[in-house]
């Protein structure tokens, strides 16, 4: 593990057991994963299909519940939030972009990129600059008023980048955003990540099968039958 | 996939296991199944046992009027010498007539009327003695021998009327024609010879029409064997004497003749004065809808070949109301067959919707377990088979059950109704999971193509217009069909077999079936509009939102834009709320119908008929009514039936005579709910030409402005009368002369009053407490009688139970909707909560995406069922079921229409708090994790 900068880890993850089903069914996704992610690195998380990738970002996110350890995020102990705290976590500092991208299909990506800016109550005209903003940061400047369904998957990809970023959060949780795109498509949507790392301070934690991806990270952390593998530099 | 052809193998384990796992919305279609099977096999049966109730309810009210009467001359009796000869067997001749019409009629006629009573009645005679009007008519009676004969009596004083002293020293004796009057022999009955003082052996002292004197003698006593017997029913005063059968003031009483005296009664008469007749009573409980028919086809028959009245020879004369009487009750049933199959024909139509919503719900749960299954091999047709096996399964187990419990509930059971909820719950299953494996095996991924995207998209909206555009012309179709034909069956409708038919057997062979389903095509074609309009609506809502500062809003109005264009909940949640309000409309408009015809017949709360005319007595009887406690207002008039009035051409009509205090009327009316007559004022000043009358007609023989006369009896001068108004329907006449009592007085036709209306809650107890032998007529046993009557009764229950199921049925639109939609929300509620959404909030967005469709449903589906009640009250022939003259006026039942309208978006209200109960159980980890892929 590396030691962080003064400030300390941006993330804590301690100990962290989640098991699925009973019995004989029982399947262990984490077996006492241990980390921290020093702030504005770009991390690449690794392993097989079923290694328990997903589980881990949904843990560290508060989507999911660890049945042991405990979860730290920009110093909030995740695992302790109630149902509140953890959609204020959300609002404030952590942000997701899923394989699917999850947009809202009858807004417009300017509206989809804006959609956490008004459940943050953001002022519309505050919200327009920013939303405008953003959208050039992801290149579709161009494409604010079209919606999801007359956007490329590339593109719907990084209207959700866009809207992750918008409220300016310390965590960007990304599980596989490429899966369902070509690798063209792909490289570049990572690029555009790896670009947000440096433009905006953030720390990006992105789930990926693809080798070519994990060139672009700063660091890559594997995973396998939910033990951690180990770390390595690039 | 195999290219060959082989027949579909069904992998039982999956159909156990799909069947296991969805049993929820499997119940749920079942259950929707056997209620309507139920309701459809139970309710033609119920009606047809109904029609049967309602044929025999007419026949009853009918009375006499129901009784098929048979007339034939006797024999002429001229005799050789210029006379005319006794004929001691004449009784032979009475009872030969009786057993020829026996013969005559037809076996549906045999078998629903009483064995026959021939009897020969003398003219009305005038008793001379007293000073009230008495009169007397003689009377031979001989009821069928093989029912019993009779009627029997016992003779308590005297003997039976024999033969007269000269009639049996030569029974074939010829009597000169201007002899001395010739003697009879008559029996009387206890009361009546009490009431004219008579013993055996006296004399009674009667005169005819033409003051000459009758030589009628008192043989005997008797006392009827039982004074029920049918023999008795025509002719009530042999029993006792009868008021007002031949005028107001008039008593009627009867005298018995016996086989013996029969030749000497005719004797005493003139040739033409003396007549048989034989008379059948229908027996009520013997007729069904069918017997009706035939007998109504045997009747006109034999009237037709009847003889005329001044025949001797001739085919006897057949005369009887009972095939009007027949024919009116089938086309009322008609109607309320008609009536009904709108009903079930909307329950229907809503319950096939539900059928395909459940089905959508069904396969949206199956989808990825179906992807699967054809992503391991399996062919379409063997899911296709296997979907069907378990349609088939749940369905018949489930119509099984419903026409179990019709069967049990009902006399029979009827199959027609149910075929097309059975036909969609078997088909829509199977139709919708094959389409959608077929569609799983497709890239799930966005099409990249573009052009074949539009194509695609293309022809869905062609193949959806052309839907919509079936059903709109369908519904225009049968709404003009409705409207033109009206919804009685063609040919008269006055047959009630041919009516039950179509609706028993649940064919369209008398093409009623487009005209019955025009309320639901209407309605679903509405439904069909708004479905197009709701898109545009939540995407103004959207708009609308997007400029509001609040998060809510603009989220919910997305999801309802996203979700606007589902069909299915919506069409159902119209559909069902549209034809409940229709339903409780009609209900409601029948039962307004009903009480404003039990005001319009009694006039007032209650009322006091045929009181003996005497003007004073029935002033302060109406003054004892009026100081009664709980009445209003008692007013006296006189009223006359078929007074005699010259109208414009010399004209004569034959309207209600009213003769009322103008103002006191006119007072009576404001404390009823029927419509004022301000004419009524009129009255009071005096008119040029005339007395001033009001009038009304239903033929427009009389109007307003004319110059007409009342002729008056006895050769007394006639009165002019000069019509300056418009009279009120006096207790439901449809031909009115209403006149001012003291105007009239001041022409000299002094008032004679017989009737008392009053009003107010206690008017029907005090008018019935000072009836005093007059009828009393309540406005609540009027009301009473109407709404009981079978077909009513029947038709009301149908209306409020298909109320209920079509409101219950709209409730499942939106639940079993809300239900295929809760995965996507739900995903997408918790994507929105990984945006920051707290969790209480996603219920206020939840709600936002279902409450536009629900809120739509709830205002539109009242106003479409007003709408096509509106349309369809005339020319469902509303005015046959309540009796009222004219199409009832549209009465929308607002409290009901309000629980119908607010049951939606209350039901959101409970539904989504479950819902999101419900899923918060779910981690949102494991919700996204089901999104994808
Ligand atoms: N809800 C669940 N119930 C039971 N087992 C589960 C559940 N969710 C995940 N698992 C199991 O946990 C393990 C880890 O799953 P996870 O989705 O985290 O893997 P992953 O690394 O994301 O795989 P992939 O690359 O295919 O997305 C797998 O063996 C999976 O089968
Ligand atoms: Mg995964």
């Amino acid at each position: 593990m590396s030691a962080g900068p003064a400030a300390g880890p941006l993330v804590s993850v301690r100990g962290v057991h989640r098991t699925y089903g009973t019995g004989a069914a029982t399947v262990h996704a984490l077996r006492d994963v241990s980390f921290d992610l020093t702030p504005g690195t770009m991390v690449a998380l690794v392993g097989r299909s079923g290694s328990g990738k997903t589980t881990l970002l949904n843990v560290i996110g508060g989507l999911d519940r660890p049945d042991a350890g405990t979860v730290r995020v920009d110093g909030v102990e995740v695992t302790a939030l109630d149902e509140d705290g953890l959609a204020r976590l959300r609002r404030e500092r952590v942000s997701y972009v899923f394989q699917t991208f999850g947009l809202i299909p009858v807004l417009s990506a300017a509206e989809n990129v804006g959609a956490p800016l008004r459940l943050a109550r953001m002022p519309a005209a505050e919200r327009e600059r920013r939303v405008g903003l953003l959208l050039e940061l992801v290149g579709l400047a161009g494409h604010a008023e079209q919606r999801p369904g007359e956007l490329s998957g590339g593109q719907q990809q990084r209207v959700a980048i866009a809207r992750a970023l918008a409220a300016s959060p310390r965590l960007l949780i990304a599980d596989e955003p490429t899966g369902q795109l070509d690798a063209e498509t792909g490289l570049s949507v990572m690029a555009l990540l790896r670009g947000v790392v440096e433009s905006e301070g953030v720390t990006a934690l992105v789930s990926t099968h693809d080798p070519t991806m994990i060139a672009l990270a700063d660091r890559v952390i594997r995973i396998r039958d939910g033990r951690l593998d180990g770390q390595e530099a690039p | 996939m195999s290219p060959r052809i082989r027949p579909p193998a069904p992998h039982w384990p999956s159909v156990r296991g799909r069947a296991l796992a969805d049993a929820g919305p499997l119940l749920l279609a079942a259950a929707v199944v056997a209620v309507v099977t139920l309701l459809a096999g139970a309710v033609p049966p119920l009606l047809a046992a109904t029609a049967d109730d309602a044929v025999r309810d007419a026949v009853r009210r009918a009375g006499e009027d129901a009784d098929v009467l048979v007339h034939a001359e006797l024999q002429r009796d001229d005799g050789p010498y210029g006379g005319r000869l006794r004929t001691p067997r004449l009784a032979e001749e009475v009872d030969d007539l009786r057993e020829r019409v026996v013969d005559e009629i037809g076996p549906a006629m045999r078998a629903a009327l009483r064995p026959p009573v021939a009897s020969v009645s003398s003219p009305v005679l005038r008793v001379t003695d007293g000073s009230v009007l008495r009169t007397l008519q003689l009377v031979y009676l001989a009821a069928d021998p093989r029912a019993g004969g009779g009627p029997r009596v016992t003779w308590v004083a005297g003997g039976p009327p024999g033969p007269s002293a000269a009639g049996a020293a030569d029974p074939d004796r010829e009597v000169p024609y201007d002899g001395p009057p010739w003697p009879v022999q008559v029996g009387l009955s206890e009361a009546d010879a009490a009431a004219l003082g008579v013993r055996p052996g006296d004399r009674i002292p009667l005169k005819d029409e033409e003051k000459r004197d009758k030589d009628v003698r008192v043989s005997g006593i008797f006392r009827a064997a039982d004074v029920a017997e049918q023999a008795w029913r025509p002719v009530p005063w042999l029993l006792r004497p009868v008021p007002g059968v031949d005028g107001t003031g008039t008593t009627r009483l009867g005298a018995l003749l016996s086989r013996d005296s029969l030749p000497d009664a005719r004797l005493a008469f003139e040739q033409q004065d003396t007549q048989r007749t034989v008379r059948f009573s229908p027996d009520p409980g013997r007729l069904t809808t069918g017997l009706a028919t035939s007998i109504t086809a045997n009747v006109v028959n034999l009237k037709a070949e009847s003889g005329s009245s001044g025949d001797f020879t001739g085919p006897p004369r057949w005369q009887t109301r009972l095939d009007a009487v027949l024919r009116d009750a089938g086309t009322q049933i008609a109607a309320g067959y008609a009536q009904a199959s709108v009903l079930l024909a909307g329950v229907l139509a809503a319950a096939v919707l539900v059928l395909l919503l459940a089905a959508d719900l069904l396969v949206r749960r199956r989808g990825p377990a179906l992807a699967a299954a054809r992503r391991r091999g399996a062919g379409l047709p063997d899911l296709g088979s296997e979907l069907l096996l378990e349609s088939t399964a749940v369905t018949l187990a489930a119509a099984a059950a419903g026409f179990l419990v019709a069967g049990l509930v009902a006399p029979g059971v009827a199959w027609g109704w149910a075929v097309p909820v059975v036909l969609a719950a078997v088909a829509a299953g199977p139709g919708f999971g094959t389409l959608a494996a077929a569609r799983a095996t497709g890239d799930r991924r966005v099409p990249a193509n573009r052009s074949a995207r539009r194509w695609n998209l293309r022809t869905a909206q062609l193949r959806r217009g052309a839907l919509e555009a079936a059903v709109l012309v369908a519904a225009v179709a049968a709404l003009v069909a409705l409207r033109q034909r009206g919804i009685l069956p063609p040919g008269g409708g006055g047959d009630p077999a041919a009516a039950a038919v179509p609706a028993a057997a649940g064919s369209g062979t008398d093409g009623g079936t487009l005209p019955a389903s025009a309320p639901a095509l209407g309605v679903l074609a509405g439904a069909l509009v708004l479905l197009r309009l709701l898109p545009a609506g939540t995407g103004l809502a959207l708009r609308r939102s997007l400029r509001s500062r609040r998060p809510l809003a603009v989220f919910g109005a997305a999801r309802a834009a996203a979700t606007s264009a589902r069909a299915l909940p919506l069409l159902v949640m119209v559909t069902g709320t549209a034809l409940a309000t229709f339903a409780l409309t009609l209900a409601a408009t029948a039962e307004r119908g009903l009480a404003d015809g039990a005001w319009r017949t009694v006039g007032a709360d209650a009322r006091l008929d045929a009181l003996r005319a005497d003007a004073a007595a029935t002033a302060a009887l109406a003054r004892r009514i009026g100081a009664a406690p709980g009445v209003r207002l008692a007013v006296a008039g006189q009223v006359t039936d078929g007074a005699r009035v010259a109208a414009a051409g010399s004209v004569i009509v034959s309207p209600r005579l009213v003769v009322v205090d103008a103002a006191a009327y006119r007072e009576l009316l404001a404390t009823t709910p029927l419509p004022d007559a301000p004419d009524l004022a009129r009255l009071g000043a005096p008119a040029a030409g005339g007395v001033p009358v009001l009038v009304r007609s239903g033929d427009g023989g009389m109007r307003p402005g004319m110059r007409m006369e009342l002729r008056r009896d006895g050769g007394a001068p006639a009165i002019p009368l000069a019509a300056v108004g418009d009279a009120p329907a006096v207790d439901g006449a449809d031909d009115v002369v209403l006149v001012d009592a003291a105007a009239l007085a001041a022409a000299g036709l002094p008032v004679a009053a017989n009737t008392v209306w009053a009003t107010g809650p206690g008017a029907a107890r005090a008018v019935a407490a000072n009836a005093a032998g007059a009828d009393a007529v309540s406005r609540e046993n009027v009301l009473r009688a109407r709404r009981d009557a079978p077909l009513t009764a029947g038709l009301l229950r149908l209306a409020r139970a298909a109320a209920v199921v079509l409101s219950l049925l709209g409730l499942l639109g939106l639940v079993v909707g809300a239900a295929a939609s809760a995965p996507e929300r739900w995903r997408t509620l918790t994507r929105l909560r990984t945006l920051g959404l707290r969790p209480r909030d996603a219920r206020w967005v939840a709600a936002g995406e279902l409450l536009p469709a629900v809120l739509a449903a709830a205002v539109a589906g009242p106003l479409l069922g007003l709408l096509f009640a509106r349309l369809t009250l005339g020319p469902l022939a509303l005015r046959l079921l309540t009796g009222q003259p004219a199409d009832p006026v549209l009465v929308p039942p607002w409290w009901p229409l309000a629980v119908v309208a607010a049951a939606l978006p209350v039901a959101v209200a409970v539904l989504v708090p479950a819902e999101s109960a419900l899923r918060r159980r779910r981690r949102m980890s494991e919700v996204l994790r089901a999104g994808e892929g």
